[in-house]
């Protein structure tokens, strides 16, 4: 058995045990939630550790023939590529299991729903098949429906859960067209995707069947991750989810589209991508310039971190747009960061929220005095968001720029505008209004975080993001021979793949 | 190398103080301002124990790959040449000394902890920035010296004016950062490189690889250094900046971090071509000249410290605008001894005035606080030119490098900044230390404790003596070919090889601290304002710019984010969501027609549709 089945499986064999646990042991419940989601991000860290990078083909591999007249199977494996996002994933997951002290209404149930949805994404992320990577992320996606709806918080709670039912339906829907018709067209009688991948090499589809599957997945995919237009039901739904789901659903579910795009659309689709490239470039403008500004505007810190977090997708968008080597690579970057990140902002959101009742950034302010564990974190997580070096979201967002300067210097500049300047902006009046000026006395009587379990998962996900920001080689030399690959097969260029400003460097090398 | 690892050494130590702070010791004032001060001081000893090994002519680099992914070659590494060597020095010593004194200086304070990992993270970042080998590091630690600036502006966060202030700080700098990055990637578009070695080598090569781009690559790497160094018109932020403690001002906004704009300036200065150092120069000169106008209508002594901060840096841009990297160098060496001395002092007179700024509740305080007062006298004089304190030799040195220049307006600008210079410091000397006692606070004055008047004896010796101890022999060996070390004596005279210039500022000093005198000398209140009339409220007023910069940037911005959140709620949300409900709610209508409970209607529609079914069944 490979071990990506154990990390995705123990969460799903928690949620299945946690059936039979009578409910009003409570404790019991809470405790084999986390137990599970410890085990399965342990053994994450394992395989992170013992993977190989540049070692050919897939890590872990597992495969059994499931329905073998339609050639779907259980594949699982890795390579650089969904080998960080797993990681994050498990760790996340983690966090969130431990977050959850928060939900005291019908705790079974969320927490069922939690591993469910933990279990569903892992192995998501780890499948090879078209088949099991479309129907765990479903598994996934739905449970999500439910707990905004039945623990959510707030008054717009029917509103938002209506809206994102719909459009993350109708997002799935859309891609599961475009799977579909990537099946039938491609040819191989195959769900298997290193299969299709390979079966393409030779028999590329036809230019007619690109064009009209890569929109289908770029706009059914581009609505899960909140791709400008389609992104309202973000901070909507983010801003009444309970924080366990949106630190799943923000940081893990939502990289689905994205990896989808890398994995599946880049390589079997290459003439249509290109065609469609200048146009994903534009549209990170919406999602950087324009959510930018209207997370400006925000007077709930949900909504404010929401809209923020949307901005983000736009940078891994335009990693994917500019089609090299760097951008691919800071765009798989940038998913782990923001992973580890959106996780954080939502886990620390929740905790005020639990403590003030209120996120209304006018009723808050001075919360540094009262809560600086807490506070600092926030701090961080703000930091990080605006792109401070040292954590992992820099060196992802700085990989696109230099990825994506040659391909698309215009929107580059404006992504720069937005990352900077206007991420500098709505994040420091947040910290201003939030965690500076004078401690309004209703507020005297908050508790910071004291023991080890409530400080563990945001000390966890603040360690995650220094480490990869400080040492992004443990990615990035992961990440780098499979990105090669990827963007090989996608500009149809079979060598490797060269920068922009290749040459020049080999002129200085050959001129010392 | 010898010593290879001590470089490393020097830059992590006040990184691993900030972890060890954070993590175990916050609860210990006294064990964190230890553990502090021992990191930076210990790097003053490894610096010179490096230096002396090395000698200040060696130049080399070392480097460990950081980040490599296909043509972004990225490294994690240090550049060792007489230029950082003095720079480390500067940053380790004279920071050493502010944070010795901080430990007197904040030692009441419940957060003196937070104050000394924050203080260590600015010294590892600012050491990060002297070091770096590459654009991409250099920014790095650019942005990590702005979160430090912005912690540190905000340390007392309580006070609204000390948030606003760091924001204002974070926001501005950004601003610059974003031409600053934007002109990295021009550069490394145009080179393929990011390593500075790499890159001049490239361009020594082939000078025209940069194109039509050069003077706006130029300009744009120009815009870090005028965030960081706050040049016109990016330099808001600094007098704001004073809300931070004032070991803090002295350090990161005299000392150091304003002039690492100037510092970068000279590390690149392979990269400008002569229209971007035309420009720059001209930047220079006018942001000296505007705040030294500024400078002389505040009334709050750590702002006039900071505005005449303003105008030095302006001063040092000019220089490198003028070609002349060894004088605005030296200037910025000199300027952080006598700048972190002058603000030192002031803190010492806050202290004493129990946290009183205002320059006209002080007086007479010479009787109650010797040493500063002597200190502070030091400082002025260095600062203003006087022979032979070391402010004299650089500021003299810049003079005469814009008329070897041929730049006779910017030697104008200098000669005039010189005057205006004297006459607003030594305003605020007349008022503080002589004339009558202005409040109770000033008749009960003290001195400071022992801890924070040694740093500042120590910053007054080199405030004295900077001028003539070889500071330019290290920095010319960097920027002049064959350059000729001078001997202190031939140092000491220096100034009197070119008597014009020379000349010219000892006037402009004369003619100030004139002014400064007869206006100023046992005055009980300001008489300039009624002299001036129209123009010192706009001096007082900063010419409005903050004013001007809300209207204009933050007004466009909150506006453009309304128009975006309005679209974003009533058109995107309200028009997909709609249509989507809408088409739903459509289509069940209309199916709801066809469900009508009528027996007839559905017997009628299952005939037609077998007639249909028999139809394409048969009929074909």
């Amino acid at each position: 058995m490979s071990i990506l089945t154990y990390i995705a499986g123990w969460p799903l064999l928690a949620a299945l045990a946690l059936v039979v646990v009578p409910r009003n042991y409570r404790v019991i419940i809470r405790a084999i939630a986390v137990l599970a989601t410890l085990i399965s991000a342990v053994l994450a860290v394992k395989m992170f550790a013992q993977f190989v990078p540049g070692a050919n083909g897939f890590q872990f591999e597992q495969q059994i023939p499931w329905v073998e007249s339609l050639g779907i199977s259980y594949h699982v494996g890795v390579d650089g590529l969904n080998v960080g996002l797993i990681l994050m994933g498990a760790i996340v997951a983690f966090a969130a299991a431990l977050c959850s002290w928060e939900i005291q209404t019908r705790e079974k149930e969320f927490y069922i729903l939690l591993l469910l949805m933990t279990g569903g994404i892992l192995g998501a992320f780890a499948s090879l098949d078209l088949f099991f990577f479309y129907f765990l992320h479903e598994l996934a996606l739905v449970p999500t429906f439910i707990m905004i709806g039945v623990w959510g918080r707030g008054e717009k709670k029917n509103y938002a859960t209506f809206q994102i039912t719909l459009y993350l339906s109708i997002g799935a829907l859309i891609a599961l067209i475009g799977l579909i018709a990537l099946y039938l067209q491609s040819g191989a009688n195959t769900f298997d995707i290193p299969k299709i991948i390979e079966h393409a090499k030779t028999n590329p589809l036809s230019l007619n069947a690109q064009n009209f599957i890569f929109p289908l997945l770029l706009f059914g995919f581009g609505i899960l991750v909140s791709l400008w237009p389609f992104h309202s039901w973000a901070p909507l739904g983010y801003g009444v989810a309970p924080s366990p789901t949106a630190m799943l659903h923000a940081g893990v579910l939502k990289k689905f589209g994205l990896y989808g795009l890398i994995r599946i659309a880049l390589p079997l689709l290459p003439q249509a991508t290109q065609s469609w490239a200048h146009v994903i470039a534009w549209l990170c403008v919406g999602n950087i310039l324009y959510v930018g500004w209207v997370a400006m505007r925000q007077k709930d810190l949900n909504l404010l971190i929401g809209n923020s977090s949307v901005a983000h997708m736009g940078f891994i968008f335009l990693g994917i747009a500019s089609l090299n080597l760097i951008g691919v690579t800071g765009a798989v970057l940038i998913m782990v960061a923001h992973g580890f990140l959106a996780a954080l902002t939502f886990a620390l959101s929740g905790y005020i929220y639990k403590q003030t009742g209120t996120l209304q950034i006018s009723e808050l302010g001075g919360l540094c005095r009262k809560l600086p564990f807490i506070g600092t974190a926030l701090l961080m997580a703000a930091m990080a968001g605006c792109g401070l070096p040292g954590f992992a979201n820099f060196v992802g967002e700085a990989t696109v720029f230099f990825g994506s300067w040659k391909a698309f210097p215009t929107v580059t500049v404006i992504a720069l505008w937005g990352a900077l300047v206007i991420g500098g902006i709505y994040m420091t009046r947040a910290i201003r209004n939030i965690l500076h000026g004078p401690l309004p006395e209703k507020w005297n009587s908050l508790v910071d975080a004291s023991n080890v379990w409530r400080k563990l998962p945001y000390a966890l996900l603040i360690v995650s993001l220094l480490v990869f920001g400080f040492i992004p080689k443990l990615l990035t030399e992961k990440i780098n021979p499979d990105a090669q690959k990827i963007v090989a097969l996608a500009t149809g260029n079979l060598v490797s793949a060269t920068a922009p400003g290749a040459s020049p460097l080999n002129f200085v090398a050959q001129n010392k | 190398m010898k010593y290879e690892n001590l470089p490393w050494l020097i830059l992590f130590l006040p990184l691993l103080s900030v972890a060890v702070i954070t993590l175990f010791t916050l609860r210990s004032k006294t064990v964190s301002s230890l553990i502090s001060i021992g990191a930076v001081v210990t790097g003053f000893v490894m610096t010179l124990l490096f230096i002396n090994a090395n000698g200040f002519q060696f130049s080399g680099e070392t480097s460990a790959n950081w980040l490599s992914i296909g043509g972004l070659q990225i490294d994690f590494g240090l550049k060792l040449d007489a230029l950082s060597m003095m720079m480390l020095l500067v940053v380790t010593g004279v920071g050493g000394a502010i944070h010795i004194y901080s430990f007197g200086y904040m030692h009441d304070d419940e957060s003196m902890a937070r104050f000394f990992a924050f203080l260590s993270l600015f010294t590892f970042s600012m050491l990060g920035i002297v070091l770096a080998n590459n654009f991409l590091m250099m920014f790095i630690f650019w942005e990590l010296v702005g979160v430090s600036s912005y912690l540190l502006i905000g340390f007392w966060f309580e006070k609204p004016s000390a948030g606003d202030a760091a924001k204002k700080a974070f926001v501005t700098n950004r601003l610059g950062d974003f031409g600053f990055l934007f002109g990295i990637l021009m550069v490394w578009g145009l080179l393929g490189s990011l390593s500075f070695s790499a890159l001049q080598t490239t361009l020594a090569a082939n000078p025209a690889l940069l194109g039509a781009s050069a003077t706006l690559a130029g300009l744009l790497i120009f815009c870090g250094a005028m965030g960081k160094s706050a040049q016109f018109p990016l330099h808001v932020w600094l007098p704001d900046a004073m809300e931070g403690p004032t070991p803090v001002s002295a350090l990161i906004h005299a000392a150091t971090m304003v002039a690492a704009g100037v510092y970068m300036l000279c590390r690149t200065l392979f990269l400008f071509n002569s229209e971007s150092l035309h420009l720059i120069s001209y930047i220079g000169g006018f942001t000296a000249l505007l705040a030294a106008l500024m400078a002389v209508q505040q009334n709050d002594i750590k702002r006039i410290i900071a505005y005449s901060t303003l105008s030095q840096l302006g001063y040092m841009v000019m220089t490198v605008g003028l070609n002349g990297p060894t004088p605005a160098m030296f200037h910025l060496t000199t300027h952080a001894f006598f700048k972190a001395l002058l603000f030192l002092s002031a803190g010492s007179v806050i202290v004493g005035m129990h946290h009183e700024q205002d320059i006209w509740q002080m007086g007479n305080l010479r009787k109650k606080m010797p040493i500063t007062f002597l200190t502070f006298t030091i400082g002025t004089l260095a600062l203003c030119g006087v022979p032979p304190f070391s402010g004299f030799y650089s500021k003299d040195a810049i003079l005469t490098q814009a008329l070897a220049q041929k730049s006779y307006l910017l030697f104008g600008v200098g000669v005039f900044v010189a005057a205006l210079t004297t006459f607003y410091t030594f305003r605020l000397f007349f008022i503080v230390f002589f004339g009558k006692e202005k409040s109770k606070a000033a008749s009960h004055a003290h001195e400071s404790p022992l801890v924070m008047t040694l740093p500042l004896i120590a910053l007054a010796v080199f405030s004295f003596a900077g001028g003539f101890i070889g500071i330019t022999n290290n920095y010319g060996s960097q920027f002049v070919n064959h350059h000729e070390a001078l001997s202190m004596a031939q140092q000491f005279t220096e100034p009197f090889n070119n008597l014009f210039p020379m000349a010219c500022g000892l006037g402009a000093v004369a003619v100030g601290l004139f002014l400064a005198y007869s206006l100023y000398n046992n005055a009980a209140a300001d008489p300039l304002p009624t002299k001036l009339g129209g123009l010192a409220t706009l001096m007082k007023n900063k010419f409005y710019f903050d004013e001007f910069y809300e209207a204009t940037f933050i007004r466009a911005h909150d506006f453009l984010a309304a128009v975006a959140d309005w679209l974003d709620r009533w058109i995107l949300e309200g028009a997909i969501i709609g249509a989507i409900r809408g088409g739903t709610d459509l289509s069940g209508r209309a199916l709801r027609l066809a469900q009508t409970g009528n027996l007839q209607t559905y017997a009628f529609l299952f005939v037609l549709g077998v007639a249909l079914l028999l139809y394409f069944v048969l009929g074909k």
